[in-house]
């Protein structure tokens, strides 16, 4: 048994340690089609990339798809360092992406790990749509100030957190400057499988009453190659998510270099002033393909008026 | 051994209070249990629904908890800094308060960091604190602080005690059965001579002396937790002292209460006198000044800088309808009242004192009460929610029966401790004066009762889970009944000399191309317009099947060396049938390295089937190269392909694994006449990762920097050591009882 696991975490030390993962993205989207259920020989091989260079056919099965155990999820993929780019010009406020995390974390509507914020520096200039996750930050207060080490940072750049260790205190939340965590005030109301399912903190699910949650960066779907669901979501290319070991991020249509991306297009972090250093990076909201307007649809009055009110808009 | 008159006296008007208990005290008793015992219920009803019963959220998410934290950790100044102060001063008048500022400490101590694990989510969970406990976290700077506060200030009160147990010891109490074995015990066979008195002096002077420095790194500690987070009103260098300085300012104003209440209760008038009142209300209002002026120099602090986010808070503060009313009272009140009633001489009486201390302490909560709520409703960024009880914090009926407990549990311990040693020393050790002369007690009007009531209604909790999660599958039972045409594509692939068919099939469902999942596509081979079917399968969640084309049909040659593919679907449902068509000439790619004094180059190689089987270079055609990243393909170049051959520059700057191996990948794409090939190869001509690059993570790590546990381990073992020679002169004392 214990065998089998070093092996597994051998073979997966061995394709993710490639930094070029595989050509399972080669046949693109296209071919890695068939999705495989999780932890068991799928026959489908994926080639990996070994350090020194060669090729090698393992089973997907081997490399993916077992959501990581408690103290493996503290690791971090080896060579790894996650990082996201959301481009505010493209950005309408149209909480795709928000549905989609929900969905695949099991989340209840109010429970928020993306927020949107309609921002306007000063009264010159124009309000844009700021959608926000957790910012992975490099040097994460969150992390900190945790008592017992439950809110961790890891070597791929993502903050996450053990439900499992969490002892509630808040003070994490007290900590963060971009009220990017929640609690589980209450028993989660979970669908039957969801609450049964094992616990990993790469997943964060099922969530447990009185710990906290945030947005978790997707660590379990990039083990298998696949885009977290808010990028995935996004019908206007918001959200690009890569490594930025690699050089690339992508928003499942384009592929593009990392640093000539954040070159270009003066991307910036947010409130970097506070130190915290984050993972997530912002390009400025020029050249908008919306305005801001067309972000109010759908929403409530009471909504709107919020918005307008947090932006000093009058009219 | 004390013969002398004094302490006769003393014992002759003391001894009734531990002897017997008056009605009035069983009804305290009584009424105070069911308070304590309505909030146990609701403590239950905190842990089997959780913090949702609390008016703690997301963003306010310490609430009435914490203030009770601060404000009774506060309190316990009293012993640690006036006790230990004018002990070390040996100031004469300290001796009849002496033992109730410490009871205060002690007690206070003992429920301050019970409130403050009534804001931890998970009680059960307490264990990981000393399992995972990390020492750069301020909480368990503050785990450890209390746990050393206040065993020392148990033990500094029990030497103060040590005296008067032997007395009791001497003249057994009455009524007291299972007292008098405790009291006998505990005296350690003291019997008060020169060199036992000596050890006694030694260590309680010892400890007053630890006991205030570390009276003042607890309220440090308390202070960082909320100095150190990056919040507006909150990160401030000045909340240490200014903590400090307020916690003294309110255990001094207890003090000055629960000497009035004693002396009224045990008709103490003759040992308590107005000049402890005048005196502790000098200092109190030394202490209020003080408090005003590090208040002042914080709230002008920000408002000249106005940083944005501070002004929010300021704006909360002064603003009538948020918390101006209460900041006039905290900050105003709370200070200018107590400095006019004891600096005038015509309001200066021992009533008007311990209403002035009353008031102190109030404005004091209320004041914590102010730097912790307003803050956690100014985020940094705006608070957007719709929910009323998130955005701003009111108490529950939960969080007010806690409190109210944790108040009476404070009266009751204090209560009982009263009966089970005299409130105030019984033995004079002769160091003080007699005070008794100088009492002129003016009774005054009875000191009405200020009740500020709070009108913060219990939140109501409304559900708004009414939204439902948007599927993004589509309903396969569409409404109309019109069937529905998809669209099947078939591609073809050929990577790695495998020979691939890919069938997408979709529908546009109310505008938007949607796949179709669990369809049964059927893959087919055309050969002099004869279909043969070679496979069926079922597609998956992303609308696609794929088969892989065995190799005798490629060795066939098919139709002058194009093979023509179909895929078809029978229709299901709402959708109609489909069929998707593909033609295909084999096409080989290779991919090769060279470098030449032009750099290094990727050069392509590319040929078509000919007739008579033969491989013959492909006259014109658009090649696409990538490198593969984790999620996706990064185009790094392209080229067209003259005469066969094409050739382009390799990306040497895109980064490979550690020894710099990158794969490269030449695709043709979705080419009419080839489809889709594709050839990869790999060379370590990448840009290296570097090797295992050790993340800084400063305070985040899961060590602490080594200067911290050093400093921890001095100061730790600097306190415990004293403690444990004091705890030794103890047993010494009991050793040299027995002779
Ligand atoms: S955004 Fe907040 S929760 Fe996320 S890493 Fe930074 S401090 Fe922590
Ligand atoms: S709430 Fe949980 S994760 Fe946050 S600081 Fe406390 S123990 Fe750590």
């Amino acid at each position: 048994m214990k065998r089998r696991s070093t092996n597994r975490r051998n073979f997966l030390r061995l394709g993710i340690a490639a930094g070029a993962t595989a050509l399972i993205a080669s046949g693109g989207s296209v071919l890695s089609a068939i999705s495989a259920p999780e932890n068991k020989e799928t026959g489908e091989k994926i080639k990996l990339l070994t350090p020194d260079g060669k090729l090698v056919e393992v089973d997907k099965g081997h490399v993916c798809c077992q959501p990581a155990g408690n103290l493996e999820a503290r690791q971090g993929l080896p060579d790894k360092k996650m990082v996201m780019v959301i481009d505010l010009a493209k950005c309408r406020n149209a909480r795709k992406c928000l549905q989609g995390c929900q969905k695949m974390h099991h989340l209840p509507p109010h429970m928020e790990w993306i927020k949107f914020y309609l921002l306007r520096d000063s009264e010159e200039m124009s309000p844009y749509w700021f959608p926000k996750p957790c910012l992975h930050c490099n040097n994460p207060p969150c992390v900190k100030v945790c008592p017992v080490g439950a809110t961790f940072k890891r070597t791929d750049g993502i903050v996450l957190i053990d439900n499992d260790r969490c002892i509630g205190c808040k003070f994490c939340m007290a900590a963060c400057p971009y009220s990017s965590r929640v609690f589980n005030w209450e028993e989660p109301k979970l669908d039957k499988g969801v609450d049964a399912a094992a616990y990993s903190p790469e997943t964060s699910s099922p969530p447990k009453m009185g710990t906290v949650s945030k947005c978790d960066f997707c660590p379990d779907m990039v083990r298998k190659g696949e885009l977290p669901n808010c990028v995935k979501s996004c019908p206007n290319g918001v959200f690009y998510y890569g490594d930025r070991n690699e050089d690339a991020v992508t928003n499942g249509t384009d592929t593009v270099r990392f640093s000539e991306l954040i070159d270009t297009r003066a991307a910036y972090r947010f409130m970097e002033e506070l130190g915290t250093e984050p993972s997530v990076y912002y390009l400025p909201a020029v050249d908008r393909a919306f305005d801001y307007k067309e972000g109010f649809e759908g929403l409530s009055e009471e909504e709107i008026t919020l918005y307008k009110k947090e932006a000093n808009i009058t009219e | 051994m004390y013969e002398d008159e004094k302490t006769q006296q003393n014992l002759y008007a003391f001894k009734p209070q531990l002897e017997k208990m008056s009605n009035w005290g069983i009804a305290l008793i009584v009424v105070l249990v069911t308070v304590i015992g309505f909030g146990v219920y609701a403590l239950y009803i905190q842990i089997v629904d959780g913090h949702i019963v609390t008016g703690m959220r997301d963003n306010v998410v310490w609430g009435l908890y914490i203030v009770n934290f601060i404000f009774f950790i506060g309190i316990s100044y009293a012993g640690a800094l006036i006790s230990g102060i004018l002990h070390l001063l040996r100031v004469p008048w300290r001796t009849p308060i002496i033992r109730m500022a410490e009871m205060i400490t002690v007690i206070s101590t003992m429920i301050g960091p019970a409130y403050i694990l009534l804001c931890i989510g998970r009680l059960d969970r307490l264990p990981n604190l000393l399992l995972f406990g990390r020492i750069q976290s301020p909480i368990i700077w503050d785990v450890i602080a209390i746990t050393t506060y206040l065993s020392g200030s148990i033990i500094f009160l029990y030497l103060a005690m040590i005296r008067d147990l032997s007395i009791l010891r001497d003249n057994p109490v009455k009524n007291a059965r299972w007292r008098n074995p405790i009291y006998k015990f505990l005296s350690v066979r003291y019997k008060d001579t020169t060199k036992q008195k000596e050890i006694l002096n030694v260590s309680t002077d010892l400890l007053s002396i630890v006991i205030i420095p570390l009276a003042i790194l607890v309220h440090s500690v308390l202070a960082w937790i909320f100095g150190m987070t990056l919040r507006p009103g909150w990160h401030s260098t000045i909340f240490a002292p200014y903590f400090v300085i307020a916690a003294v300012y309110s255990g001094t104003g207890v003090l000055i209460v629960v000497m009035w209440v004693f002396r009224k209760i045990y008709h103490l008038e003759a040992q308590i006198t107005k000049i402890h009142f005048n005196y502790l209300g000098i200092i109190m209002i030394i202490l209020g000044a003080l408090y005003g002026y590090f208040t002042f120099s914080e709230y002008l602090t920000s408002w000249y800088g106005s940083i944005k986010w501070d002004m929010e808070v300021l704006y909360r503060l002064f603003n009538p309808h948020e918390y101006l009313a209460l900041f006039v009272f905290a900050v105003f009140v709370g200070v200018l009242l107590p400095i006019i009633i004891v600096t005038v001489p015509k309001f200066r009486n021992i009533n008007s004192i311990a209403f002035a201390a009353a008031i102190a302490v109030l404005a004091l909560w209320i004041k914590r009460y102010l730097i912790i709520i307003p803050t956690l409703e100014s985020p940094l960024l705006p608070l957007h929610d719709l929910r009323p009880e998130y955005v701003k914090y009111s108490a529950t009926w939960v969080e007010w029966a806690l409190t109210f407990a944790g108040i009476a549990l404070f009266i009751l311990l204090f209560y009982l401790f009263s009966k089970f040693i005299p409130i105030m020393p019984i033995v004079r050790t002769g160091e003080e004066k007699d005070y008794s002369r100088l009492r002129k007690i003016v009774f005054e009007k009875q000191m009405k009762k200020v009740i500020k009531h709070h009108n913060k209604s219990d939140a109501a909790v409304t559900g708004m889970m009414i939204l439902l999660l948007l599927s993004f599958t589509p309903s396969l039972m569409a409404q109309d009944d019109s069937k529905i045409q998809p669209l099947l594509k078939l591609e073809y692939f050929h990577i790695d000399s495998v020979n691939k068919l890919a069938a997408t099939l979709k529908a546009k469902v109310d505008g938007k191309f949607l796949p179709l999942e669990d369809m049964e596509i059927a893959f087919k081979y055309s050969q002099g317009g004869n279909l043969t079917v070679m496979n069926i399968s079922t597609t998956n969640d992303k609308g696609r099947a794929s088969f892989d084309i065995p190799e005798e049909i490629i060795a066939s040659g098919g139709d002058k060396g194009v093979y023509l593919f179909e895929a078809s679907f029978a229709g299901k449902g709402n959708y109609e049938s489909a069929t998707g068509r593909n033609s295909m000439k084999p096409l080989r790619l290779e991919l090769s390295f060279s470098q030449k004094e032009g750099g290094k180059m990727a050069n392509l190689k590319a040929f078509e089937s000919g007739p008579d089987n033969q491989w013959i270079p492909v006259e014109n055609l658009d090649v696409v190269f990538y490198v593969p990243r984790t999620f996706s393909l990064l185009k790094v170049g392209q080229a067209s392909v003259v005469n066969g051959a094409a050739s382009v520059e390799f990306p040497t700057s895109v980064p490979g694994n550690q020894l710099g191996y990158l794969t490269l990948l030449a695709k043709v794409e979705d080419n009419e006449t080839y489809g889709n090939v594709e050839a990869s190869g790999t060379i370590n001509w990448g840009k290296p990762l570097p090797a295992d690059k050790i993340l800084k993570r400063g305070l985040g790590d899961t060590n602490a920097p080594l200067w911290m546990v050093y400093t921890l381990i001095v100061l730790l073992s600097l306190v415990w050591f004293h403690y444990m020679y004091v705890i030794y002169t103890v047993f010494r004392i009991r050793y040299l009882g027995k002779s």
